[in-house]
């Protein structure tokens, strides 16, 4: 991969959007926010995005459903959930959906940045 | 809805003898006597209304049996009556859970009414005892539902202030190794080394570039801006918390029911968010007097009801999820009406929905106090509590309330 990795972030509240922009700018990707899934979904079909982390709990649709539609769009992308551990979500949906990791709402900043070094690398490998 | 009357559930053979003799022991005391002749049927009557005491015929030796195995601990006291019932017999009776044995033909008369009018006191302050346990627990579920309520909203803004501190430490840092510079140059300045300051200078000028001054400085105050924001959120959330968890739920004060409804709202949003839309309608309210903790858990319980009859249809009406919220004004006092758009009601469920105990839910998922209790609180406002289906299908529960509550002589 020649260009740097391209990153979509989805949630819902923008200050976490933010917050993530914050903790990523020196890491050499190439973020990109949405508001909503709507707004994800189209950022997913336009741009070669080679990592997705959404938050679960969002208006109109959960993350699982969101990244189910992300891996029918652009499969090669890599799918991670961003959670905040107060909900439930059955192993089975997570395997279903192809969801590489689960990222914590809060999160560590140097865990946050070695789950996405992670998922990146396994994306290599993948089809 | 108290009456003065208590109510006496009488299981008699069939035979009119003993109801007879009963009717003139009886006569002179306030209670509203119902007639059952099997065990069946006097405890179904004891389950759906409230039974002050139940008289079994000393005769009906298995029915009596059968009923005091059933009511024992839990039920209404059961007083046996019979002709003239031996010592053994009524030890037997006492060890088998009868609160009391009663000889009809005693010498110098039964004392029938003594028992049934000590046996209505204490049933009638177990009763309102039996209300507060259940306020109480209903008040735990709240509490329960609210904890999670909070821990999702919580979650977020505790995410990106967390985050935003780690990120404005190294800020923090990056500019103290600036000032390092800048404090060096100041030095050589003031001791006259133009030919180092100007080296210093340019150092600074490229470290500054280097770490990106000017981004650094706006994102440093848009980090603690953001991060503000966040705190006052959770300010907010732990303020709806004491309040809900108040101590005296009892209290009256004067109360804005939007007020009232828009907190409830905030802290159950974010369970339901990713599931339904909320749309307010909110009219001008005159202020209420009334127990606005207790109105608080009504709202909670009739939006968290809302929101799962929704989850239980895949596709709700619409496509998407919805609860409305209305206030208006009355004449003498303030409508609510919390309306989904879910599967509705059944008809024949209409009329029992705000039975103790009666649930559709999975079990294990509801205990089924939560409308009766919303019942009994509307009521004991002087208010009133209905729930109907609306055109479109859902389901809408409408909440009247005077301007004052009225209390009834035996409140606290």
């Amino acid at each position: 991969m020649g260009r740097s990795p391209q990153l979509l972030f989805v949630d819902d509240e923008e200050r976490i959007l933010s917050a993530l922009r914050r903790s990523l700018r020196r890491e050499g990707y190439e973020l990109f926010c949405a508001n909503g899934p709507s707004e994800g979904l189209r950022l997913v079909e336009s741009r070669e995005v080679d990592l997705v982390i959404s938050d679960q709990r969002m208006p109109g649709m959960s993350g699982i459903e969101f990244l189910a539609r992300v891996a029918r769009v652009r499969p090669a992308a890599g799918r991670l959930l961003l959670t905040g551990w107060t909900e439930e979500i059955p192993p089975a949906e997570l395997a279903r959906v192809g969801v590489l990791a689960l990222v914590p709402k809060p999160w560590e900043d140097a865990e946050l940045k070695r789950s996405l070094r992670d998922a990146l690398a396994r994306g290599g490998r993948r089809d | 809805m108290s009456s003065p009357s208590h109510n006496l559930l009488l299981l008699l053979p069939r035979a009119p003898e003993s109801a007879r003799a009963l009717r003139s022991a009886l006569s002179g005391l306030a209670a509203t006597a119902t007639i059952v002749h099997e065990s069946a049927a006097c405890l179904t009557a004891c389950r759906r209304s409230e039974v002050d005491a139940v008289l079994v015929d000393a005769e009906l030796g298995a029915a009596c049996r059968e009923l005091l195995a059933e009511l024992r601990d839990t039920g209404p006291p059961v007083v046996v009556v019979g002709a003239s019932i031996p010592g053994e017999r009524a030890l037997e009776l006492f060890r088998a859970g009868a609160r009391d044995c009663v000889s009809l033909a005693a010498p110098g008369g039964s004392d029938l009414a003594a028992v049934l009018t000590r046996e209505f006191a204490r049933s009638r302050s177990a009763r309102s005892g039996t209300d507060e346990l259940d306020l109480q627990r209903e008040k735990m579920a709240s509490i329960g539902l609210l904890a999670a309520g909070v821990a999702h909203e919580i979650n977020n803004p505790m995410g990106f202030i967390h985050a935003n501190l780690f990120q404005m430490a190294e800020y923090v840092h990056d500019l103290r190794g600036l000032w390092e510079q800048v404090d060096v140059l100041i030095k050589l300045a003031g001791e006259g080394a133009v030919e180092a300051a100007r080296r210093e200078a340019r150092s600074l000028a490229a470290a500054c570039e280097e770490k990106d001054l000017q981004f650094l400085l706006s994102d440093l105050a848009k980090a603690i801006r953001e991060s503000q924001e966040g705190s006052e959120r959770i300010r907010h959330i732990v303020q709806d918390l004491r309040d809900f968890s108040h101590l005296d739920g009892a209290e009256r004060s004067l109360a804005d029911v939007n007020q009232c409804i828009e907190s409830t709202a905030r802290i159950v949003w974010p369970m339901m968010k990713h599931r339904v839309e909320l749309v307010r309608d909110y009219g001008e309210l005159p202020a209420v007097w009334c127990r606005p903790m207790q109105l608080k858990q009504v709202f909670m319980n009739l939006l968290v009801n809302a929101y799962q009859a929704i989850e239980e249809l895949a596709a709700p009406r619409g496509g998407v999820g919805r609860i409305r919220l209305e206030t208006r004004a009355l004449p003498q006092g303030v409508r609510i009406r919390i309306g989904d758009n879910g599967p509705g009601i059944p008809r024949e469920n209409l009329e029992r929905i705000f039975d103790p105990f009666f649930t559709t839910k999975r079990v294990g998922a509801g205990t089924g106090l939560g409308l009766s209790t919303c019942y009994r609180i509307i009521e004991r406002h002087g208010g009133r509590i209905r729930a109907e289906n609306s055109a479109a299908g859902g389901a809408v529960f409408e909440v009247e309330l005077p301007l004052a509550l009225e209390e009834d002589g035996m409140e606290r």
